[in-house]
């Protein structure tokens, strides 16, 4: 660790990504890069690698080729351990909220950091406990899993994540599982996160969202970034006929 | 009463001799069937084969004929075996290849994204297994493995097949001995009182594997008793 400043690299840079399942090109030499504190929302539709993208991030997919760089250090890409030691600096959060139903709310978010970080019990829980009352699931922390709504859940996991102090939250179509009412919830604890300037990728069909939040939207086809811009821009005025069309069907 | 009270020291000795069988196999079998039904989940398909081939051999043959191989194919091996250590032996086989599938299914039936989610906290492979895949899996595995392992104290009868003073081999030995030497024949009183003290033994296995379970399911299902229920019943 040097005691450069860092802040001018980009928080996480890509370069030439690539991930091929046999024969089949999933992530097609892609470039991009995040800017500390940057929000960016991708958008495309079904089996266009945009999942699959972020998963490469924090090597839950190992790509194939390429380049990844987290502040400004190159990870190792075969390297196991050293993305075991990367993945709780970029926290995620899946579409299915995965919090681990044999444990109590409390449990699942202090269990990884007793594990990683050696934090002492006490530490933990006062951690937990903090997230927990900021978020207004105090009264939660003693329940399991299955006792909560889908919405609930996913704010546990968002705790959870945010427990092991990330410089990134990854989000993987967050919302998709859960109902109407509760999106609005899990939305509302994303858009406070950005404002406080939490860098974060979210992969979802949230318009709204991306047009309140995101600094940038990506649009993805085929494993490939079609279109990236200010999302205003994207929206009003799609450059790709593909982009467009998308977006219609979106509305609709 | 008084034949059994007669014949105590005999019965004890084959009691003790059943027991010493059921406890060696029944440790061997849960450790073999835990450390083979992990291997059978691993990303090596190399390991996954050789675990495959394992169980799928094993129980394929008929529980007496690996007995049977065993005590008279080691000292072909040079191998000089007891009909005690044979019966063990094969016994332990055959529970942990059975065991291993029991495993196999537990930790195959956790659903895959949770170890995903661990692994995105930054828990290594280790952890993962420890923390979060073993103890969902435990409430599949133990009312199956339970019934393994009755079965298996069942099955330590058929040591008698190759010599070994066990429980029901004694009584069978009473029943002739008294036949010939007092001229009655006590084989149902006898047979009765084996019935007995197996459905004695068994039942204290399935009781504490009940109990297992409570203890488990009070921990993360409080809310669905019904459900874990169900689950046993299907299994």
């Amino acid at each position: 660790m040097t005691a450069q400043p860092a802040s001018e690299a980009p928080l996480i840079a890509v370069r030439g990504l690539t991930k091929r399942y046999g024969a089949m090109v999933a992530i097609d030499n892609i470039d991009f890069s995040v800017r500390r504190g940057e929000v960016v929302s991708i958008i495309g539709p079904s089996g266009s690698g945009k999942s699959t993208f972020i998963r490469c991030l924090n090597g839950l997919e190992i790509p194939s080729e390429g380049e990844i760089a987290v502040d400004g250090k190159a990870v190792p890409l075969a390297d196991h351990r050293a993305w075991t030691r990367l993945r709780p600096d970029l926290g995620m959060v899946f579409q299915d909220y995965s919090l681990f139903p044999h444990l109590s709310v409390l449990r699942n978010i202090t269990l990884p950091p007793l594990l990683r970080k050696r934090m002492k019990e006490a530490q933990a829980k006062e951690r937990a406990h903090e997230l927990l009352a900021r978020f207004g699931l105090s009264h939660k922390a003693d329940a399991y899993p299955i006792e909560l709504s889908g919405g609930q859940q996913q704010r546990i996991a968002i705790i959870r994540a945010l427990a092991m102090s990330p410089k990134a939250l990854l989000f993987d179509e967050p919302t998709s599982a859960l109902d109407p009412e509760t999106i609005r919830d899990v939305l509302a604890v994303m858009l406070e996160l950005a404002r406080e300037g939490m860098t974060m990728i979210v992969v979802s069909h949230e318009i709204g969202f991306a047009r309140q939040v995101a600094d940038r939207l990506v649009f993805m086809e085929k494993g490939r970034i079609v279109e990236a811009g200010h999302p205003d821009e994207l929206i009003s005025r799609p450059q790709s006929p593909r982009l467009a069309d998308f977006l219609r069907h979106l509305k609709h | 009463m008084s034949l059994i009270l007669d014949n105590w020291l005999l019965f004890a000795r084959g009691l003790l001799a059943t027991l010493q069988i059921g406890i060696v196999t029944l440790i061997a079998s849960t450790i073999i069937g835990f450390v083979l039904g992990t291997l059978a989940t691993t990303r090596r398909r190399s390991v996954r084969l050789v675990v495959r081939g394992y169980v799928e051999l094993l129980r394929a043959v008929p529980l007496i004929v690996n007995i049977f191989f065993i005590f008279f194919g080691a000292p072909l091996l040079g191998l000089q075996m007891t009909p005690y250590m044979a019966a063990v032996v094969g016994l332990s086989l055959w529970g942990g290849a059975n065991g291993a599938e029991i495993v196999r299914g537990g930790l195959m039936g956790v659903p895959r994204h949770q170890a995903q989610s661990a692994r995105a906290l930054g828990m290594t492979e280790v952890e993962i297994f420890v923390y979060i895949l073993l103890p969902q899996a435990m409430r599949a595995i133990i009312p199956a493995l339970a019934g393994l392992l009755t079965l298996l104290v069942q099955s330590t009868t058929l040591g008698a097949l190759v010599g070994v003073p066990e429980f029901l081999q004694i009584s069978r030995l009473i029943v002739e001995r008294t036949t010939v030497m007092q001229g009655s024949d006590p084989a149902f009183a006898i047979y009765a009182f084996v019935l007995l003290v197996y459905f004695v033994l068994c039942s204290a296995l399935t009781a504490l594997s009940r109990r297992l379970e409570r203890m488990l399911a009070s921990g993360s299902a409080r809310k669905t008793p019904t459900m874990t229920v169900e689950a046993t019943a299907v299994s």
